[in-house]
């Protein structure tokens, strides 16, 4: 059972970007770029510190408890866990990189710019460290706020209309969930969400779970997005600015497959008595939709013109193996999932950085018009090529071992089976075919010119691209740096029993108010007994014998 | 007189000081006449200041009014915004008669008097205990807003609007006055806790006869909260009256209204709020009514002044949906909660939706074609807006702040008003009959907060986005925002943020005053005041 303990970094990691994003729009132009960097790199070094301080901690959780607000019973309540730290690391990681990108490209009204962005950044952060429900969706819904500004003012051509599109999509999603939320916490009594997912397991009938299921189902599906919602992100992706997409794609699109496993997951789906998962149908649902999606997405992408809507579809694509291994429901398909959020979010981040540049040199993505870059942009080709191949998966570099641990969840999960797999591996080859049909297209072939002027990227480039190469590297050697310490997390997926109990006797007063004025059932005992509660997780260790 | 005095200061206080307006408005020099800006706020400030210490859960002798943390809280809430829309109102220069949206001729004085009166109606509608008090405070709201519309600039538009909405409102008068008539005749009482006691002696359902009084004083009502389909006055009224008028008949007709509606459900359902399953039926698809017509007609105006005419309308249908959940619960506290929402909900409506309107005020209305923009007129519609929002950077994310809260977007008022409004209808959902109903009720609201985001959203996206390429033909196209203009933005935007970042205020606004609505009357169940929190730690099941 994880114990929580109160951590001042949590709210530091939440206050460095508030106070950066007020006083950028006050400082002097010259110096805001200076600035904002400033402002993200020592999030990074507190989102380091906390990453530091986790394995210390007693049960692997930091916490932050705050006083409930006494009309709704929902509290300024966050956590970080050997999971959601990964993808605050991701998110600092990537901001310092594409704050680095938009000193090139950014050029009007840059104050609100990097306002902007150190508001979205801090919105981000808060909706991986959130551990109220209500304080998880204000995050999740505010996140587009922001990015509606972003795209809107330093969009393309068509930004308003995509702006206003991001928005309503995202935002119509998210009234569904926002009535599934405050369900939820009206029928727990509390909106912390261990409590939640504890009621909704043991206190709630099928009907009622199935229905907040969906709810939460609809807002992540858009966000993430999965395959009959797919039409949405396309536009907004390719309109707003490029540090803003690899944003997007990096982290944001994250948002929506962190709310799946943290929430819809454990919610809808996961039974404590081992009676198999609630709503079996959702799970085969979402299987079949990713398996249309992982194909359908690449074929789109296959005949895209645009090179960057070309990476918009191969990451929608690309995205759909990760809810697969989700729901998957066992031990190998959830890490391999989560894996994959975070190896996702380094290679497509980078991929749209140098699309980026591209754009900037060039003035087109057309992928007809581009071609020889390897000649006059040699450097550029080297990242480019290693990034298309982090990202179709050459074993040795990151994306690999997630796209092998979604895939092998797929096939040996009780509930999707063999034919998922399969039909999803197709997905690896098409998006083999079409990364490198692209890459073949733009950096080989004859340059128009060979005797053109060289424009190679400069050092400020190289050095946004180098630490995401490095780190693509590193975790695809050595995958089991995240992998590792999930596995306790993951376990116990199945018995989030109410941790307040524990943190009552060393949390502090503020603990003791919640445990306090918090009714109902979630003060029930559960048996601390991890393996027998699911049983598909424990001996998910060991592939199912059957599989090939 | 002497147990009156203490009971109804604030309203004598109002009253009078509208009686020296009157009198101002004869005043020979032009310089003591633009006294009556001044005069008015400070009444209006002597109220604020004093209602919070004012002593509650008294009455006169007779029993006809009765001082509740409701009326406390009404006359907070209404003196309070009755000071923003006097700073809306306040002369732009000191020679002026009025301001940039507003052309007020020789009957400024008239108009904060008149201002003050209707202010003074909606304590008196918070403090009525006897339904002939009541209609009175009722037409003392209304009344004064008929005149306000028509003299608040000198267009043709205005006098039509004025017109319309006084005949109109003549009608529900009649209807409320019927309504009342029923149920003085089936209880011969006229105090309203009498009445509740009375139509409850049996223990039973209501007569027919009582019913029928219900429901005439229900539709009554529903003309002053311009629910559906008593809501078309709306469009044209907002539209013609001056932005400062706009912005008022938004506040005083809905506040005064809604307190009405409960002091009606009150009588209906005896202190435990047990209505008849019709009258639930009733309120239900009145709310859905309101809800969905008023979102989907305001997508279609250019007139901006028109589309917060229909968005007002679906407020009130989120408003009407928890009344709903306050007759249809079974729990205590769930009434609790309902009535919380309710009341934190009428707060966050009217300061939300007095800062857009204000914002609109400070931007100058563009010259279309040759016509010379009449009088009294600021930026209405879309085109009078595109690109203000880049151009004028804190006008602009003002209004961006209150059309996001008006949506419901988190860390804003608008978010905790719309989770106040739900969260009881989910609790009612578990109590008594009809569950699945009044979930449906919960999920209808929010996919018309999704439909109110059509055009929140894109009032903010023309501002912020839009074309400006003609602003150059505008000759006024820098706007002079007065000091008094920029107070009311400035209240406004900071108590939306303020509430929205740091919810725990939503207690202070509301808390107190639901804790002491269940007790409106003195007959009432003495039922101990519980804290809130606990009152809601407990409603976990």
């Amino acid at each position: 059972m994880p114990q929580y303990e109160q951590s001042l970094w949590l709210l530091i990691l939440l206050a460095v970007p508030v106070v950066g994003a007020i006083l950028a729009t006050a400082l002097p132009l010259r110096l805001v770029r200076a600035w904002a960097m400033g402002v993200s790199l020592l999030t990074l070094l507190v989102s380091i510190i906390l990453g530091c301080e986790l394995p210390g901690a007693a049960g692997h959780v930091l916490g932050w408890q705050g006083t409930p607000i006494a009309a709704i019973n929902a509290s300024f309540s966050l956590f970080v866990d050997p999971i959601s730290i990964w993808l605050v690391l991701l998110t600092t990681f990537l901001m310092p990189l594409v704050l680095g990108f938009s000193i090139g490209s950014i050029r009007e009204r840059q104050r609100e710019y990097y306002a902007w962005m150190l508001t979205l950044l801090v919105f981000l952060l808060g909706v991986f460290i959130a551990r109220d429900l209500l304080l998880f969706y204000i995050f999740f819904e505010l996140t587009l706020v922001p990015m509606f500004f972003i795209i809107g003012i330093w969009g393309g051509p068509d930004r308003r209309y995509a702006a206003a599109k991001y928005f309503l999509f995202t935002f119509a999603g998210g009234v569904f969930t926002l009535a599934a939320v405050i369900y939820l916490g009206t029928v727990t009594g509390s909106f912390d969400i261990p409590t939640v997912i504890h009621y909704a397991q043991t206190g709630m009938g099928p009907t009622a779970r199935m229905w907040v299921l969906l709810g939460l189902l609809v807002a992540f599906a858009v966000k993430t997005p999965i395959f009959p919602l797919h039409t949405l992100p396309p536009l907004a992706y390719t309109e707003a600015p490029s540090g803003a997409t690899a944003l997007l794609a990096g982290v944001v699109l994250k948002s929506g497959t962190y709310g799946l496993f943290r929430l819809a997951l454990p919610i809808g789906l996961v039974t404590i008595d081992g009676s198999g998962p609630a709503n079996l149908w959702v799970i085969k649902l979402v299987g079949i939709v990713c398996v249309i999606g992982v194909i359908y997405a690449a074929l789109i992408a296959w005949v895209q013109r645009d090179i960057k809507k070309l990476v918009v579809y191969s990451s929608i694509s690309h995205i759909a193996f990760c809810v697969l291994g989700l729901f998957a429901l066992n031990m190998i398909g959830i890490q391999g999932g989560i894996l994959y959020m975070i190896n996702h979010g380094l290679s497509i981040a980078a991929l749209f950085l140098l699309i980026g540049m591209i754009y900037d040199r060039f003035g087109t993505r057309d992928i007809n018009q581009l071609t020889g870059l390897g000649a006059s942009m040699p450097i550029l080709a080297f990242f480019f090529i290693f990034f298309t191949l982090a990202s179709i998966g050459l074993p040795g570099l990151n994306g690999f071992v997630s796209e092998f641990l979604t895939i092998l969840g797929a096939f040996t999960s009780d509930y999707l089976g063999i034919i998922f797999g399969v039909l999803a591996a197709l997905g690896i080859v098409l998006g083999a075919l079409y990364m490198l049909h692209m890459a073949a297209k733009i950096i080989f072939g004859t340059p128009p010119d060979p005797h053109g002027p060289k424009n190679d990227i400069g050092p400020r480039e190289i050095a946004i691209l180098a630490p995401l190469a490095v780190a693509c590297v590193i975790l695809g050697v050595k995958p089991g740096l995240i992998l590792d310490p999930m596995v306790e997390p993951v376990k116990a997926m199945s018995q989030p029993a109410s941790p307040l109990a524990g943190s009552a006797s060393d949390g502090g007063p503020t603990a003791q108010v919640n445990a306090g004025s918090r009714g109902g059932p979630p003060s029930l005992a559960l048996p601390a007994n991890n393996s027998a509660s699911l049983p598909q997780l424990a001996q998910a260790k060991n592939p199912n014998p059957t599989a090939p | 007189m002497n147990t009156l005095v203490p009971v109804l200061w604030p309203e004598l206080l109002l009253i009078a000081a509208a009686c020296g307006l009157f009198l101002l408005g004869l005043a020979r020099t032009a310089a003591s006449r633009r006294l009556a800006a001044s005069v008015a706020l400070l009444a209006l400030l002597a109220v604020f200041i004093q209602a919070f210490d004012m002593p509650t859960m008294t009455g006169d002798s007779f029993g006809s009014i009765f001082v509740s943390g409701l009326s406390q809280y009404i006359t907070i809430l209404a003196a309070g915004i009755g000071m923003l829309l006097v700073l809306l109102a306040w002369p732009s220069s000191p020679g002026a008669v009025g301001n940039s949206a507003l052309d007020l001729g020789n009957a400024a004085s008239e108009f904060y008097a008149l201002l003050l009166l209707s202010i003074a109606g909606i304590i008196f509608v918070a403090g009525a205990n006897d339904i002939i008090l009541l209609f009175l405070g009722l037409e003392l709201a209304s009344i004064p807003t008929y005149i306000m519309v028509s003299i608040s600039r000198p267009i043709p538009a205005a006098q039509e609007a004025g017109v319309k909405y006084m005949f109109l409102g003549a009608m529900a008068a009649a209807l409320m006055l019927f309504g009342f008539s029923y149920l003085f005749g089936v209880t011969g009482q006229t105090r309203i806790d009498l009445i509740a006691s009375a139509l409850h002696s049996s223990g039973g359902t209501l007569s027919d006869w009582a019913l029928l009084g219900v429901v005439i004083l229900l539709a009554g009502l529903a003309f002053k909260i311009a629910a559906v389909p008593l809501h078309a006055y709306a469009g044209d009224v907002y539209q013609g009256a001056a932005m400062p008028v706009t912005a008022m008949i938004a506040f005083i007709p809905k506040t005064s209204g809604f307190v009405a509606i409960l002091k009606l459900m009150y009588m209906a359902g005896g202190p435990n709020w047990h209505v008849p399953d019709s009258l639930i039926t009733l309120l239900w698809v009145l709310a859905v009514l309101t809800m969905c017509f008023g979102n989907t007609l305001a997508l279609l105006p250019q007139n901006i002044k028109r589309i917060f005419a229909y968005s007002s309308v679906a407020h009130s249908g989120y408003m009407l949906a928890v009344v709903t959940a306050l007759v249809a619960a079974r729990n205590p506290q769930t009434q609790t909660a309902a009535l919380q929402g309710l009341l934190f909900y009428l707060t966050a409506y009217a300061l939300m939706n007095t800062g857009a309107l204000a914002v609109l005020m400070a931007l100058p209305a563009r010259i279309h074609g040759r016509e010379p923009a009449p009088p009294g007129t600021s930026a209405e519609t879309y085109h009078d807006i595109d690109g203000q929002g880049r151009s004028h950077i804190v006008l602009g994310l003002a209004m961006a702040v209150c059309c996001l809260s008006l949506t419901g977007i988190p860390l804003t008022i608008g978010f905790w008003g719309k989770v106040l409004l739900i969260k009881p209808i989910f609790l009612a959902a578990g109590e008594g009959g009809g569950q699945s109903r009044m979930i449906w009720l919960g999920v209808i609201m929010v996919i018309n907060a999704l439909v109110s985001a059509g055009y929140y959203l894109n009032i903010i996206r023309r501002m912020f986005f839009g074309d400006d390429s003609g602003a150059a033909e505008s000759p006024a196209a820098v706007p002079h925002v007065s000091t008094s203009l920029n107070l009311a933005i400035g209240v406004c935007v900071f108590g939306v943020l303020a509430v929205g970042i740091v919810p725990a205020a939503m207690n202070l606004l509301s808390g107190h005053a639901v804790v002491e609505v269940n007790q409106t009357t003195v007959a009432a169940t003495p039922a101990a005041p519980t804290a809130l929190p606990a009152a809601v730690a407990a409603n976990g099941r």
